[in-house]
């Protein structure tokens, strides 16, 4: 049987299209944690790719950013050691990795600290993840209203005094939740960050290939896209530079 | 010798006199016309009958051994005195060839004589050539030279070479000065004590001369590097034959160059090999297995053999963490002579364990490379246990506390893949936002309100009290003409006529919202007044209740009871249409 299931999942991570259970996706990241130790980091990538066709997940990601860092591939290793943070903010293991792998970039941009939800929320068990706030709105507000059916049955005037109060509390909770679920929403369909791709990029001054060279980018530097027009993208540096890059030189986080 | 023949042409001068001049003959003669190099042939040179003094010849190219020696000698023949003085010549050649002896030649009266040439062949020494070095070097000068001897042409990085700096001279008196030392690149050089240099007591020979001979230096020298490595000439400045009243003659002299092959070690070493060359041993001892606790050990690492000891690395120990350990004391015994570097080194660690236990010990491998073979060779020490018991010090022995240091980060790398469960969820499938999600968020809202207004209506209905008793009144009637049905069944006439009766007033009485009191013929007329067919329907209630009443109170029965029960259901059925109309 588990002969079967690695063959299956062998012939699958060839042909990716093919739909994926969960069990398969299971059974194919623990053959690519077994590749991966072995040494053989470019068929562990490979097999952790098939599995990202269909899913996701900050492990994930973390393990495809720790599959292309072993293969050399820093700008890659970035991108997906980035998006993994995005996900987990609070995540130490690709924290530490991230910044192993920012080291090997060669431009040096002073990079500002900026407050994260994630970081500052991070003692909160899955605080990150914007369904989680959406779930737990949809219990408090259940929950709420619970309270306040019982508040209504309620005869005694102390208890419907406490039972209004807690549903108020719950209204609260739920508006938090939601407030929490909308913010990290936000925070991760926003793509304007970007890592540069290409070994070198000329930055210019204007979505013109005649413009004025600004300054250069080499590979695995992270940048922030502010606009896209014509097949330019005008890119901004954590120390406030702005330029116009080819947008096939970088990809968003 | 020159006494006694002095003595003799005293005896002739005196006793004799000279009578008859002899005819005068100048003549030079070797003793043989070949040689080989080294061996001597004898020049003499003699004139007879007449006493001048006559130059030597040009030896071309033979060297001096011996001499020269003069002879002189008078011999009588029945009267006649001839005299004859000769000066002889030992020499010999340092290389093959044809060597020339040219003319002698003595003035005598007017005249002068000369002497014939005479040809030495010199052929190869039969026997084996001396030292190549100071063959050499006696070619640059056969009077005063240097030589630089090592004992190998080719050598392994490591392996160690023996250079001798040797001084042949065949002045007699000669003085030294000032010296450089010649570089030595690529060479790690240590100087072998042979003391002042001073003469040999023996003379050596050089392809048949024989030279005084001074060791000015020894050094092993050991390559650092692969490639042909050069010791560049030794130069001195010799001062020969000085005395108080000559100052004697300058020579600056330069030794011959010495040119080493040294080739690289073979790839692949071993990996406890750290640049050990030569014929090695080793010796792991350790004073003893079985401690208390705070109690030190000697581990002791002998190293012996022929080879670069002095070069050889401390032994990498790795001690568990719990022994404090010290830097080994490093104990040389080792010699440097003519042979090379040989003896041994031992590291002597002293380790101290803090705590009890069973400590088993790395076995300390080494390994070196053996010059002779061309090979690595390795030396894996024995295993060693030590077992540690607990410290009876009490609670008076001091403890010392290891220093602390930091932990040495010794490279860096990413952190390892997650395994295990990762989480996974799928792409494109988010529950903010989605559909479900929003109903999931409505729903208990809806459910609230539909709460609240169910509550509001059983509220207002349990207000009205005679509306409820009209509501009420048909199921209540129902279950006591249920009763009824069960006495007329058990034929339980008193108890039938009594339900019956209570079913037709309870029914009336809760419809109307009447107390027992008011249920009279008239309050139940004016109730149904409004109704169309009211009347008669008071009218048949009014007739069934008598009917009951009768029948209740005395054994009349006007009607069969079933009929009469019939009549009861039908009549609130009727009555039930009529108020819903």
């Amino acid at each position: 049987m588990k002969t079967y299931t690695l063959v299956l999942a062998t012939l699958l991570s060839f042909t990716s299209a093919y739909a994926m259970d969960r069990l398969q996706a299971d059974s194919l990241i623990a053959q690519a944690g077994r590749t991966y130790a072995a040494g053989d980091h470019a068929k562990a990538l490979q097999l952790f790719d098939s599995v990202h066709t269909r899913f996701y997940s900050p492990a994930l990601l973390y393990n495809i950013g720790n599959c292309h860092f072993k293969l050399n591939d820093i700008p890659n290793a970035i991108l997906f050691y980035e998006r993994a943070y995005k996900l987990a903010p609070g995540d130490v293991d690709v924290r530490a990795n991230l910044d192993l792998a920012r080291q090997q970039v060669v431009d040096r941009v002073s990079e500002l600290p900026k407050f994260t939800l994630g970081s500052t929320w991070a003692g909160l068990r899955g605080g990150n993840d914007p369904d989680q706030w959406a779930r737990r709105a949809l219990w408090c507000t259940l929950l709420t209203f619970l309270i306040l059916a019982l508040a209504t049955l309620a005869t005694k005037r102390s208890m419907r005094r406490a039972l209004y109060a807690a549903s108020g509390l719950g209204v609260l909770m739920t508006l938090v939740a939601l407030g929490f679920a909308a913010y990290r929403h936000k925070e991760l369909t926003d793509d304007s960050a970007a890592i540069i791709m290409t070994a070198k990029v000329d930055v210019r001054s204007e979505p013109r290939a005649a413009s004025t060279n600004l300054f250069v980018l080499h590979k695995g530097t992270k940048v922030t896209v502010l606009d896209e027009e014509d097949g330019w993208c005008e890119v901004e540096l954590a120390n406030g530079s702005v330029g116009w890059a080819p947008p096939s030189s970088l990809v968003r986080i | 010798m020159r006494l006694r023949n002095f003595m003799v042409v005293l005896f002739f001068c005196t006793g004799c006199a000279f009578t008859v001049a002899q005819q005068i003959t100048f003549s030079a003669r070797t003793d043989r016309s070949s040689i080989a190099v080294g061996e001597y042939v004898k020049l003499t040179v003699s004139l007879s009958n007449a006493r001048e003094n006559f130059a030597p010849p040009s030896f071309g190219g033979l060297v001096v051994v011996q001499g020269p020696f003069d002879n002189s000698s008078l011999i009588n023949i029945n009267g006649r005195i001839s005299g004859t003085v000769s000066r002889t010549w030992v020499l010999t050649a340092t290389a093959p060839g044809k060597y020339v002896i040219g003319s002698a030649k003595v003035r005598v009266g007017g005249g002068s004589i000369a002497t014939d040439p005479i040809t030495i062949e010199v052929t190869k020494a039969t026997t084996r050539p001396s030292d190549p070095y100071a063959t050499r070097g006696q070619s640059r000068d056969p009077n005063l030279f240097i030589t630089i001897a090592s004992n190998k042409n080719k050598a392994y990085v490591g392996e160690q070479v023996v250079v001798t700096y040797t001084l042949y001279s065949r002045y007699a008196n000669l003085e030294t000065s000032n010296y450089d030392m010649p570089q030595l690149d690529g060479f790690w050089a240590d100087n072998v004590d042979i003391g002042d240099p001073k003469w040999e007591d023996q003379l050596k020979q050089v392809n048949g001369l024989q030279y005084r001979v001074a060791e000015i230096k020894r050094q092993v020298l050991i390559p650092q590097r692969a490639g042909q490595l050069r010791i560049a000439p030794f130069a001195m400045q010799c001062i020969v034959n000085r005395t108080l009243f000559n100052r004697g003659a300058v020579f600056d002299v330069k030794s011959n160059a010495v040119e080493i092959n040294v080739a690289s070690l073979p790839p692949n070493p071993p990996p406890s090999f750290k640049g050990a060359v030569g014929e090695l041993s080793m010796v792991v001892k350790v004073d003893r297995t079985t401690v208390q606790a705070n109690e030190a050990i000697e581990v002791a690492v002998t190293y012996s053999g022929r080879g670069n000891l002095k070069l050889l690395d401390a032994p990498a120990l790795n001690f568990p963490n719990d022994f404090e350990t010290y830097d080994p004391k490093v104990t040389d015994r080792i010699t440097v002579n003519a042979s090379g570097m040989s003896g041994s080194r031992s590291y002597e660690y002293l380790v101290i364990p803090r705590h009890e236990g069973e400590y088993p010990l790395e076995p300390i491998s080494f390994s070196y490379f053996d010059p002779r073979t061309g090979a690595y060779r390795t030396i894996q020490g024995e295993p060693l246990t030590i077992v540690v018991s607990p410290s009876d010090g009490g609670p008076t022995a001091a403890v010392q506390r290891p220093s602390k240091s930091d932990v040495e980060l010794l490279g860096s790398d990413i952190r390892y893949i997650r395994t295990g469960d990762l989480l996974l969820r799928e792409r494109d499938s988010h529950l903010f936002g989605s559909a479900p999600w929003i109903a999931g968020m409505a729903a208990p809202v809806l459910g609230f309100v539909l709460f609240v207004g169910w509550r509001k209506r059983r509220d207002a209905a349990a207000r009205d009290i005679a509306g409820t008793r009209r509501r009420k009144a048909d199921s209540l009637a129902r279950k006591r003409l249920d009763e009824a049905a069960a006495a007329l069944k058990g034929s339980d006439r008193a108890t039938f006529y009594n339900t019956l009766s209570k079913a037709l007033n309870g029914y009336l009485a809760d419809k109307f919202g009447l107390g027992p009191a008011e249920l009279t013929r008239e309050s139940i007329l004016s109730r149904f007044a409004g109704n169309e067919g009211g009347g008669e329907l008071a009218a048949a209630y009014e007739r069934l209740m008598q009917e009951c009443e009768m029948a209740r109170f005395a054994p009349v029965e006007e009607r069969p009871r079933e009929q009469l029960y019939d009549d009861a259901v039908a009549l609130i059925a009727r009555t039930e249409q009529l108020m819903r109309a």
